[in-house]
């Protein structure tokens, strides 16, 4: 019998681990390759401050990076995910349907990328409303209806219509030039206090220690920032089709939550003891606080409460 | 359990479900004579209930070995009493562990179907199910039920513990 709980208990935690990850792999993905530039910038801009160059010209070097980062941001992000620009050749049922959407509520029609993958997930990238671009897996295309795929590219279309991928970079750059700031603050003061002796063994750990607060704090404010654009895409989004409900019931298929509906019976559930275990595995709220995205029944249940209301 | 009595409002106001009147009540049956009694029990206090009560019950033994209190009765409040003095018996025989859980049925003219409230014991809450066929349900329906009622009564959150209950036996077969 104990044996059989603990199997149940593996079977559970299995099946949830899975689920987390595909929300979060092209995520990931993205997070490395730009983390991966901003650490290139730091160790690049360290050496130039190092080797005695002027805080001046370093800020103007840093100034041009970061410029050159927002340039190709759309090339980078599409280049770390594998995403292709697609014509409407290649697919014209998922031009039409961003057409639809955007003629219904005058925005201008982004550029679409397609990845070819079987987990379903989506994202917008772009500057200005001008020059975005819609991305959607294969997956995505696979797995949802065309009314639920109709609601995720809204939600999109929405983060792409309040900017923001413009306030995250904004937000971003705060953190970036905070930590600049810092770093040079620091060197400004061991000139003036230790004679120019920058090597010191406590010196060096207090940057460390700043620059670690730095970071934590401006991650946990992006992140805060980020759900709140999340909820309000949601809401535009689902204005945008008139179907909150499409897109909840989209999320949840995303989300794996969908597939873990349970389908065996309630009865047969109950010789299993499942009640006594599925509780201890809750424990959401470190997630809530470092995850870029609202936990999917929150998001589904104000979308609910949209549907609940409009109709 | 009393939740329902203004539960059922809600529902019928924002999803225009009515309660059909019919209710049940299962739990799973062990053998012997301890068990034999209190269904008697149950039966004889049902029973004397009836005058007053406008409720008609019957028994089931379904497929997987769990006892079926069914209840049809016209008002709301005497059909949630029918499941609430049962529900005492039971656990006052020293059942408790056995009770799985109570079912209110609705019905939305327009779509057609029963669609339910279910009412986990182990869990002590609610959760919604609306069933389309044989081994199908409508999660779309069943999250709008959520919505409607969620912050009224005790729900289930946790959509992955919304464990089915497939071929209710709320409608007499033959």
């Amino acid at each position: 019998m104990i044996i059989k709980q603990i199997r149940h208990k593996v079977h559970v935690y299995a099946k949830k681990a899975p689920w987390q990850q595909r929300d979060n792999g092209l995520t990931a993905r993205i997070i490395v390759s730009f983390a991966v530039l901003t650490i290139l910038y730091m160790v690049f801009l360290s050496v130039l401050a190092y080797v005695g160059f002027g805080a001046i010209p370093t800020a103007i070097i840093a100034g041009i990076m970061i410029m050159a980062q927002w340039y190709f941001s759309d090339k980078i992000v599409l280049w770390s995910t594998g995403a292709k620009i697609v014509s409407r050749e290649q697919f014209p049922e998922l031009h039409d349907l961003v057409e639809r959407i955007v003629a219904r509520n005058n925005l201008p029609k982004p550029r679409i990328a397609v990845i070819n993958t079987k987990m379903p997930n989506a994202f917008a990238t772009g500057k200005t409303p001008k020059s975005s671009i819609v991305t959607v897996t294969t997956g995505l295309m696979d797995e949802l209806e065309t009314e639920e795929l109709e609601g995720v590219i809204a939600h999109e279309l929405s983060h792409i219509k309040n900017r923001d991928v413009l306030v995250l970079t904004l937000a971003s750059l705060f953190s970036t030039v905070a930590w600049y700031l810092m770093r040079f603050s620091f060197y400004g003061g061991m000139y003036g206090g230790y004679g120019g002796r920058r090597d010191s063994g406590g010196g060096i750990a207090f940057v460390l220690l700043v620059a670690v607060f730095t970071w934590l704090v401006s991650f946990l404010i992006i992140r805060a920032i980020s759900r709140y654009r999340e909820f309000a895409a949601n809401r535009d989004g689902a204005l945008m089709t008139g179907k909150p409900s499409k897109l909840a019931s989209a999320l949840l298929k995303i989300s794996g939550t969908m597939k873990r509906m349970p389908t065996q019976d309630l009865r047969q559930m109950e010789s299993m003891n499942a009640f006594f275990i599925i509780p201890a595995l809750s424990g959401t709220s470190f997630t809530n606080l470092f995850s870029t995205h609202p936990p999917v029944d929150q998001r589904v249940k104000k979308l609910m409460e949209m549907e609940a209301a409009m109709s | 359990m009393f939740s329902i009595s203004s539960a059922h409002v809600t529902l019928e106001v924002k999803l225009g479900l009515k309660v059909t009147g019919r209710c049940a009540l299962t739990f799973k049956a062990v053998s012997g004579t301890f068990f034999y009694e209190m269904e008697q029990d149950i039966k004889r206090f049902l029973g004397s209930l009836q005058p007053e009560f406008d409720l008609a019950f019957r028994t089931v033994t379904d497929s997987y070995g769990y006892i079926w209190i069914v209840f049809e009765g016209k008002s709301i409040e005497d059909l949630l009493a029918g499941l609430t003095a049962t529900g005492d018996i039971v656990e006052e025989r020293g059942f408790s562990d056995q009770l799985l859980a109570a079912v209110i049925e609705f019905a939305n003219e327009r779509q057609g179907g029963q669609q339910y409230l279910i009412y986990n014991y182990r869990r002590n809450n609610f959760y919604p199910f609306v069933p389309t066929g044989h081994k199908t349900r409508d999660i779309e329906q069943e999250m709008k039920m959520m919505s409607a009622v969620g912050e009224e009564m005790l729900f289930e959150k946790d959509m992955t513990l919304w464990y089915p209950l497939w071929d209710l036996p709320l409608r007499s077969r033959g």
